[in-house]
């Protein structure tokens, strides 16, 4: 999947991805790689100012720690990012649902 | 960071526009992925090549993280408040027949020269594609505008008090801005 389709979906990927914990910029990218089977295609440059844009807004908190000697920036979720995430999960959820209904006739389930 | 000049050649396109702490964390994630690839390869350049591939030009780095910069977003801010704390300024000022003020008119050539100053500097913040230029524009554009608000404040109640509430609604949404202006003044510059 490309960067353009990613759009507007980053940023849930992101915080999904510091969801078991604090992660560094490359193990976010990582991490993302992984769960998805190497099927994103995203530069990893464009990671690092998605995570600033979230510590801005307060979903996530970043703090130096020094490892082997070089300083790294690490990334976790705050309460307001693990709030911002359940939503983004369940909104997600019934996209997909009202999708899948729409293109492939799978039962809609009836909004709560 | 040691490493092919490829590498380093990279991370001086990016020291170019932006600071040295979003540089140093962005080494360390190229440091990894030339590491990841130089694993699978055993070839320095090769690696090098790959780690640059995969972390993406550095215009288009420096081009995201001046988007999400704090000065884009609080020069946004100002832009969009400007119109209305305008208006309940200019409502104000016809009110009370500004025009025959005893305003010196070196005094509002230098205001309006302030003005348009201003508005420009916020402009090149919303549109500038420089992080270093958006940083420093909004935060010189949260400084003007604290100043031409108190200025503009200050002036009307001075000579013209009896306005109350009209002035008094400009003030406060001017006092609003400025503070909101003041507050971000850092943030702006540190992006």
């Amino acid at each position: 999947m490309r960067a353009e389709e990613l759009k507007g979906h980053l940023d849930t990927l992101l915080l999904a991805a510091l969801e078991d914990g604090p992660r560094h910029g490359y193990a976010v990218m990582d991490a993302l790689r992984q769960s998805t089977a190497g099927r994103l295609d995203l530069p990893t440059g464009t990671i690092y100012p998605a995570l600033h844009r979230l510590e801005a807004a307060g979903l996530i908190a970043g703090s130096w720690l020094v490892v082997a000697g070089r300083r790294r920036r690490v990334y976790q979720l705050t309460a307001a990012g693990e709030g911002a995430l359940s939503g983004k999960r369940a909104d997600w959820r019934d996209f997909a649902a009202m999708m899948s209904a729409a293109l492939e006739g799978a039962p809609c389930p009836d909004p709560a | 960071m040691p490493g092919p000049r490829l590498i380093d050649d990279y991370l001086a396109a990016l020291s170019a526009d932006l600071p040295g702490r979003i540089v140093e964390e962005l080494a360390d994630g190229l440091d990894e992925t030339y590491h990841r690839h130089l694993g699978q390869s055993h070839d320095p350049d090769a690696a090098a090549r790959a780690a640059v591939a995969e972390f993406g030009e550095p215009r288009v780095i420096v081009a995201a993280f001046t988007a999400a910069s704090r000065g884009r977003k609080t020069a946004r801010r100002l832009l969009a408040a400007g119109p209305v704390v305008g208006l309940c300024w200019a409502g104000v000022l016809v009110s009370a027949r500004a025009w025959t003020w005893p305003v010196p008119v070196l005094a509002r050539a230098l205001f309006a020269v302030a003005l348009i100053t201003v508005i420009g500097l916020l402009a090149a913040a919303v549109l500038g594609r420089h992080y270093r230029l958006v940083c420093r524009a909004a935060a010189a554009a949260c400084v003007g505008t604290a100043l031409l608000d108190t200025t503009m404040a200050c002036t009307v109640l001075v000579i013209a008090p009896a306005l109350l509430w009209p002035v008094a609604l400009a003030v406060v949404l001017s006092a609003g801005r400025s503070g909101f202006a003041l507050r971000n003044v850092h943030h702006a510059l540190t992006g």
